[in-house]
């Protein structure tokens, strides 16, 4: 890729592909562990049982549109990163003021520490690579490239 | 949960994740041996899977069934879907999406393990 671009670049190349292939695996997890929830134990904690399902949902909405990374993808994608940091603010907050409405953990409770704290990196991250490649943007470096 | 076989699949993650790692310092991209690597892996949690279904069927291990079974299906699916979107990238990158995937497989067997252990 030479010179500044003036389309978009696709978010799923490059260092997008280690972020998608990052999404991907908090998705995975994300769906196994709500779809357990949710048909295993969902009367134990409503609450938590469905937040976990709509972060599943979420997270694989976000890796698709990282994935595709053109055109449309990218406005959902934008969508899906601001929720998930808006979520995991919001419910790591929630989560930690009124614990008993969480008898059990989602993705996002404690701004997601049951995941290595990686729920409440990866929005920012997504959201500072769209920016990155966006329309314009600066063209994109060696390392980044490479 | 025969403990041979998942520390067998650890061993064959880390060296999987020691080799990609080492790909990532070179700045290559991943190669088709190194698939075959994540091959050997799959083959090894299939027979994992073969076998910890028979040690269910055939004994009375306490162990939360859908829960082992969501481990070991995700344990399952993280290698091939890597390997695919990894490949499909030329550059150093495609050697970080297959060390975060080992990394990945190799945690969730010590899960796997924790889970099984844990109804004994």
């Amino acid at each position: 890729m030479s010179g500044p671009t003036t389309t978009p670049r696709s978010t799923g190349s490059g260092f997008g592909r280690l972020l998608v292939a990052v999404y991907g695996v908090l998705a995975l997890a994300a769906v196994a562990r709500s779809a357990y929830q949710l048909t295993q134990r969902l009367a134990e904690a409503p609450l938590p049982y469905t937040l976990s399902a709509f972060a599943a949902v979420v997270y694989v909405v976000a890796t698709v549109a990282l994935a595709r990374g053109a055109g449309a993808w990218r406005t959902v994608a934008w969508a899906a990163v601001v929720v998930e940091a808006v979520g995991v603010l919001v419910v790591g907050t929630d989560s930690l003021l009124q614990p008993d409405a969480y008898p059990d953990e989602t993705v996002w409770s404690v701004y997601g520490q049951g995941y290595g704290f990686v729920p409440l990196v990866l929005p920012f991250v997504g959201i500072w690579w769209l920016w990155r490649t966006r329309s314009g943007g600066e063209p994109v470096t060696e390392s980044e490239a490479s | 949960m025969v403990l041979p076989l998942l520390i067998l699949v650890v061993v064959l993650c880390a060296a999987l994740a020691g080799w990609a790692l080492w790909f990532v310092v070179r700045d290559r991209a991943v190669v088709l041996k190194q698939l075959f690597g994540a091959a050997a892996v799959e083959a090894v949690i299939v027979v994992q899977a073969v076998v910890a279904g028979v040690l269910q069927a055939t004994t009375d291990h306490p162990v939360d069934g859908p829960l082992f079974w969501g481990y070991l299906v995700t344990a399952a699916i993280v290698l091939p879907i890597a390997a695919v979107w990894s490949f499909a990238e030329r550059t150093r990158w495609s050697s970080v999406v297959l060390l975060v995937a080992a990394v990945t497989v190799a945690f969730l067997e010590w899960r796997l393990w924790q889970i099984w252990g844990a109804a004994a």
